[in-house]
């Protein structure tokens, strides 16, 4: 298990630094091995992003456990949603520090905040227990949005006609398939909105093309992620990648349903 | 503001953003309830039959959540992401897809990484298709739409996914196109 340690210098005796996102460098141990890195803080400059910068590095090395004097609420929330133990209010030097948490003392010295795995000594029971406590997270961010698709599509279904329906999904193969890739590719969210709405699409005689299109496109199109799709990956990716996965939606919605009423559903 | 920075109502802002939309939706009820009651009470019976019949299935979701959580660590997402764009690295960035929990939007800054660090357009566009298959939501999907439909889709969905990744590395050359 690797262990990330804030700290002011590049070596072992070098003090541990007050915050996990703006100290000079992350000493990187590896506990299995002994293997010791000092990387250069990408955050170390302070400028906005400087925690989610170490958050990224950490994550990227596989890091179990994060060992520093302050982390903001924000930082300790995205390495415990990525199974990053978190520990403060520590100082010293960083062969101290890693010489008390190899020997399992650090906990009980310090506030230990823990996301889905500790890593080392880590029993089966605690695991669960965070396992249960990150689900009910995940769960109670998708539910307001669910029931308010609910709700929503209780009003479709008394307030939308049938013939309205009708006018815009024919029933033809390729203009359903097109309808339902255009609201699936402007749509976005959870895909378990784009199962329910699908689900009552169909039983209010909406052809499976258009459903099969909208669950498609609700996950691999999105104009509204369009932006920060841009900002991370490149104009160039998320504009290509976009158009490519609408296009693709296409054949993959008509095999689909070519192949379910072939095989029989 | 600096991410470090001490944010006393950084906790609060997401549940107020979440709770915006069905927010939205009961207002929009109230307006509709003065104008036509019947018609809307019709639509609050509708809404709790739909919310009914998915109660049970959410359950099931919940579990293969607290499995997942259990078992799949984002550690191994970023190590799959990072294994090139090889067939070998293609099919990870395949699986991390499929095992990739959470909104995109927080696995942006993983991404941008990997692609500052050299990582092919082509798994990362594989990764992104992927997520289409949700594993934790198959209950649900299944209860819908039936397993033989969940099957073909998803199976056509890795397939699609790899067509849009060989795409993505033909039609783009690789780092050329990321603005810093």
């Amino acid at each position: 298990m690797k262990i990330a340690v804030s700290a002011e210098g590049p070596d072992a005796d070098a003090r541990v630094g007050d915050r996990f996102g703006t100290s000079q460098y992350l000493v990187i141990v590896d506990l299995d091995s002994g293997d010791f890195e000092a990387v250069p803080n990408p955050g170390a400059s302070g400028q906005r992003g400087a925690g989610m910068q170490a958050v990224v590095l950490v994550i990227s090395r596989d890091v179990g456990a994060v060992l520093t004097g302050y982390c903001s609420p924000v930082v300790r929330s995205h390495l415990a949603a990525s199974g990053i133990e978190v520990l403060t209010g520590l100082s010293g030097t960083v062969a101290e520090v890693v010489e008390s948490y190899s020997k399992g003392n650090l906990r009980e010295s310090v506030g230990a905040e823990t996301g889905q795995e500790s890593g080392r000594g880590m029993s089966r029971r605690v695991a669960l227990v965070q396992a249960l406590r990150r689900s009910a997270n995940q769960f109670g961010t998708l539910l307001p949005i669910l029931v308010g698709v609910v709700l929503l599509i209780g009003l479709f279904n008394v307030f939308v006609s049938q013939e309205l329906l009708t006018s815009v999904f024919s029933g033809e193969p390729v203009l359903d398939t097109l309808w339902g890739a255009c609201f699936g590719s402007i749509l976005a969210g959870n895909p378990i909105n784009s199962y329910v709405i699908g689900a009552e699409l169909l039983n209010l005689g909406v052809s499976l093309f258009a459903v099969t299109a909208f669950i498609i496109t609700w996950v691999t199109v999105g104009l509204v992620a369009l932006p920060a799709e841009m900002a991370a990956l490149g104009r160039k990716f998320a504009i290509v990648r976009n158009i490519l996965c609408l296009v693709l939606a296409l054949p993959i919605t008509i095999l689909t349903v070519v192949v379910v009423n072939l095989v029989g559903r | 503001m600096n991410g470090e920075e001490p944010q006393k109502r950084n906790g609060a802002r997401p549940v107020i953003r979440m709770l915006i939309f069905p927010a939205s939706v009961l207002v929009l009820y109230g307006i509709l309830f003065v104008v036509m009651p019947d018609k809307t009470l019709s639509a609050v019976k509708s809404s709790g039959n739909v919310l009914f019949s998915i109660i049970g299935v959410l359950a099931l979701v919940f579990i293969a959540m607290v499995v997942f959580n259990l078992f799949v660590k984002p550690g191994q997402v970023a190590r799959f992401l990072g294994a090139g764009s090889g067939a070998k690295g293609i099919t990870l960035s395949a699986v991390a897809g499929i095992i990739s929990m959470g909104p995109i939007y927080a696995w942006y800054p993983l991404l941008r990484e990997l692609k500052q660090k050299g990582a092919g357009n082509a798994p990362i566009a594989v990764f992104l298709y992927n997520r289409a298959i949700k594993l934790p939501l198959l209950p649900i999907m299944i209860a819908y739409f039936g397993w033989v439909y969940v099957v073909i889709l998803s199976a056509l969905t890795v397939l699609g996914s790899i067509a849009t990744g060989y795409a993505m590395g033909v039609l783009l050359k690789d780092g050329r196109d990321l603005k810093a």
